[in-house]
């Protein structure tokens, strides 16, 4: 067994991975064969783990108490909660939401509104192009705004005739980013992008171009990074003030870059923002 | 006696979840009946403290039930999705109270402290974890050991692990995956 799979393995299982490592690591689980062997083998070495601490029953009366409290949730409540689950468990849970997200547009075709304040741009190996996403109708709540990102993001992805940008179809790589200021997630596309050289990842910045600030928003799987969709999120901490959001691909040595800014070569967008 | 959970059919785990999450009780009874032993004393070793345990139990139940939808097989085990809602619960807990789980020490700091505070029937506790773990963990070289239990007992990421440990994330990566392998392979190891 590869090392670094069982590397990745192991931290998927004990829950070390930040949110995009972890939604690439779900996305390859699903082709991968090493990959989900080896999570197997370290979930069965977690599961030895806990079973080997002291052994310790809850109160008798605990089982009650749950149930009383799963009795006072509604059933709203419950729909609620899982989409809540949705947005904290990132693109694993987009991933396996797809179905009832598709279903929920398919039931309310005529409600389902053109999503607000989501920024799209489009991206090829020279340019971004920028393209806002009309709003008539805000989401009723974080989990609603979630749904909708997703919900988009995977249409694009299923139909890129549906794209507000058109990609360039040329040979180098091109991709996009579907970002809502919001909730500060979205999903990075990419296709054809080539292998990254031995040592190299692809790491995703989003760029303020009212402060010129950069912040590294996710690096995309060391391998198979030449095509996917991934889901990502920048951290919250500064409040992005630009109206015009941009984003670059770049190819950096390892999985971190130093203090959190691009030096490596563009491999798509544009730096030069 | 089928308390190791890998003991217990995955396959019917994963069927218990999707009966619960079209509201079957009892699906959801039977998933209580074969964790909540294991993941409370999870919960011990992370908050170290058996009422707070109790109810970071009990919520954590209670996003099962309601979270067992989102549940997919594809990507982990049954016990695994449930160990990842405990353990975010309890580090949660612990962080809004801006304390570290307990295992943020490592074990021989963890020791000192519980027989310095007094606290003699958490003392006995943290003791009896200790000496357990020592004989769960016997075999895994000492710095594989000391990254697995900061990686699974605590709050702390890779880097923060790294500087506690004074070592490159690179290095602490291939420990957690030493130590959790090696653990994997101590307790094959047929028992005394």
């Amino acid at each position: 067994m590869n090392p670094e799979t069982e590397e990745l393995a192991c931290l998927y299982v004990l829950d070390q991975l930040g949110e995009a490592e972890r939604a690439s690591v779900e996305a390859r689980l699903e082709h991968d064969d090493a990959l989900a062997s080896a999570v197997r083998t370290a979930e069965l070495a977690l599961a030895r783990q806990v079973a080997s601490l002291p052994r310790h029953e809850p109160s008798p009366e605990l089982a009650a108490r749950i149930e009383d409290e799963i009795d006072r949730l509604s059933p709203s409540g419950r729909s609620h909660s899982l989409l809540g689950a949705i947005a904290r468990w990132g693109i694993a849970a987009a991933i396996a939401a797809s179905v009832g997200t598709l279903a929920y547009m398919n039931l309310r075709p005529k409600q389902v509104a053109p999503l607000p304040h989501l920024v799209f741009v489009g991206l090829d190996s020279a340019n971004s192009t920028l393209a806002e996403l009309p709003a008539s109708q805000e989401p009723k709540d974080a989990d609603a705004s979630f749904i909708q990102l997703a919900s988009l993001a995977e249409r694009y992805w299923k139909r890129p005739e549906d794209l507000p940008v058109k990609l360039a179809t040329g040979s180098g790589g091109s991709g996009y980013a579907l970002f809502d200021e919001a909730s500060n997630q979205g999903y990075i596309a990419i296709r054809r992008l080539p292998v990254p050289e031995e040592g190299k990842r692809y790491h995703l910045w989003l760029v303020d171009t009212a402060t010129g600030q950069v912040r590294e928003a996710g690096v995309l799987p060391a391998a198979d990074s030449n095509k996917g969709l991934y889901f990502f999120s920048v951290s919250p901490e500064t409040p992005i003030r630009s109206g015009r959001l941009d984003f670059f691909v770049t190819a950096e040595d390892g999985a971190q870059a130093q203090d959190a800014q691009p030096r490596g070569k563009v491999v798509l967008g544009d730096r030069r923002i | 006696m089928a308390t190791a959970p890998e003991s217990i059919s995955v396959h019917e785990e994963a069927d218990l979840l999707s009966r619960i999450a079209q509201g079957d009780r009892d699906a959801f009874r039977d998933l209580y009946a074969r964790y909540s032993a294991p993941l409370f004393s999870l919960a011990i070793r992370l908050v170290g403290n058996f009422g707070e345990s109790e109810e970071l139990l009990q919520d954590a139940f209670v996003k099962i039930w309601r979270n067992a939808g989102s549940f997919d097989s594809r990507k982990s085990r049954p016990f695994t999705w449930a160990v990842t809602i405990l353990r975010r619960t309890c580090i949660d807990h612990l962080r809004k109270r801006n304390v570290r789980p307990t295992s943020a020490q490592l074990p021989e700091d963890l020791l000192a402290d519980a027989s310095a505070s007094g606290d003699i029937r958490r003392s006995a506790e943290v003791h009896d974890d200790s000496e357990r773990l020592k004989g769960a963990l016997e075999g895994i070289a000492p710095n594989p050991r000391k990254a697995l239990e900061l990686a699974l007992f605590s709050g702390m990421t890779q880097s923060e692990i790294a500087r506690r440990l004074e070592q490159p994330v690179g290095t602490i990566k291939s420990w957690i995956r030493r130590g959790l392998l090696g653990l994997r392979e101590t307790l094959n190891q047929p028992t005394p």
